[in-house]
């Protein structure tokens, strides 16, 4: 028996004082970047790069994971004068990296569907592979919270505060998405 | 059993959820330095604030030049108004002689010398003949307009009546 999501939405978020706290770091560190110093770019991707590679594990192949993730960061090194609020790097990275996966699939759409098949090289890596395409034919609210939670190991107050989600809405996208890919397990299990 | 190891890997774990956390965890980031070259220069918010204040300054310092043009132009004004006030023989005068064009020019010059502040104004005396040839011109001259005038409404008439295609074109414009 699981909650339901009227239950999850009034549990209380234990996490609060962490997401201000990463919230204050973002700001001080963005606006650090701003005044020269580079180091703090740096900083800014240790913190944001697993948001970031789990975003786009969700949308693209594995092979092209890493270097978009480089890509993206790159761009918003380039464009960090043009974020407004300090404290939205989070959601302004996951929204860059998003659109980063759309233009792929645009530009190329012949060449997505093989790539994650070669990557399986033992039979672990095989079953996560296997696994990640069943989260990635889940609806797209829900994939991207459960790739976050289940592979990059996010806590549900971590992944609201860093995408900019409401803290509700994380967790019935992950009590949703959960119900839907033990579902999908169980078919899978039974053939 | 409840989602709260799900949401915050509190409580009761979950060993479906735990399974896939170890299952998935392959595919986890793996640390990569970031490569940024060195060369690339520091992203830098664009201050505005110099060309604001630029403008700013510039703008009020053409507003400061107009309001102290007209200022300057209002202060001078009531002077020439109280040097202006006509003198009397100037009214008295010009009812009295016959307007011809010669006489017209000297009626302008007449209202500039007023602005110019001089209140004293000749004023011609005409002969008995030369006033009879004025009126035999002033005649001429209203025999010419009132000519030019019946021309001119007949070309009119012509006009109107003679292109109604063009009546219902401006129509069908306006329409």
């Amino acid at each position: 028996m699981y909650a339901t999501a009227d239950m999850l939405l009034t549990s209380p978020a234990p996490a609060a004082p962490k997401q201000s706290h990463e919230t204050a770091i973002e700001v001080v560190l963005v606006r650090a970047v701003l005044e020269g110093d580079r180091d703090g770019f740096a900083r800014l991707y240790d913190l944001y790069a697993p948001l970031v590679h789990g975003i786009l594990l969700a949308r693209v192949p594995r092979a092209e994971v890493d270097d978009l993730v480089q890509d993206i960061f790159f761009h918003a090194f380039k464009k960090l004068h043009t974020l407004r609020e300090s404290s939205s790097f989070g959601p302004w990275i996951a929204m860059i990296a998003r659109n980063r996966a759309v233009d792929f699939h645009r530009r190329s759409r012949e060449t997505v569907a093989i790539n994650d098949e070669l990557c399986g090289s033992n039979t672990q890596d095989s079953r996560a592979t296997e696994i990640l395409e069943l989260i990635r034919n889940l609806p797209e609210a829900y994939r991207e919270t459960l790739v976050l939670r289940l592979v990059e190991g996010m806590t549900g107050p971590e992944i609201a505060a860093r995408t900019g989600l409401t803290a509700a809405s994380v967790r019935v996208n992950l009590h949703r998405g959960m119900k839907l890919l033990r579902e999908q397990l169980g078919f899978m299990e039974g053939l | 059993m409840n989602d709260d190891y799900l949401w915050d890997k509190t409580g009761e774990p979950d060993p479906q959820v735990q399974e896939l956390e170890e299952i998935l965890g392959t595919l986890r980031y793996q640390p990569r330095p970031l490569q940024i070259p060195e060369n690339l220069p520091l992203p830098r918010r664009r201050n505005y604030f110099p060309y604001v204040a630029i403008a700013a300054g510039v703008l009020l310092a053409i507003l400061a030049g107009g309001i102290w043009l007209s200022t300057r132009s209002r202060g001078n004004e009531p002077q020439r108004q109280a040097a202006v006030t006509p003198p009397a023989p100037v009214k008295d005068v010009t009812p009295s002689v016959p307007k011809t064009p010669e006489r017209k020019d000297e009626s302008r010059e007449e209202v500039v010398a007023v602005h110019k502040h001089r209140p004293k104004v000749s004023t011609p005396v005409l002969s008995k003949r030369e006033r009879e040839e004025a009126l035999m011109a002033k005649e001429q001259v209203m025999i010419a307009l009132r000519l030019t005038t019946e021309k001119l409404s007949l070309v009119h008439k012509k006009t109107q009546n003679t292109n109604p295609a063009n009546q219902i074109k401006n129509q069908h414009r306006v329409g």
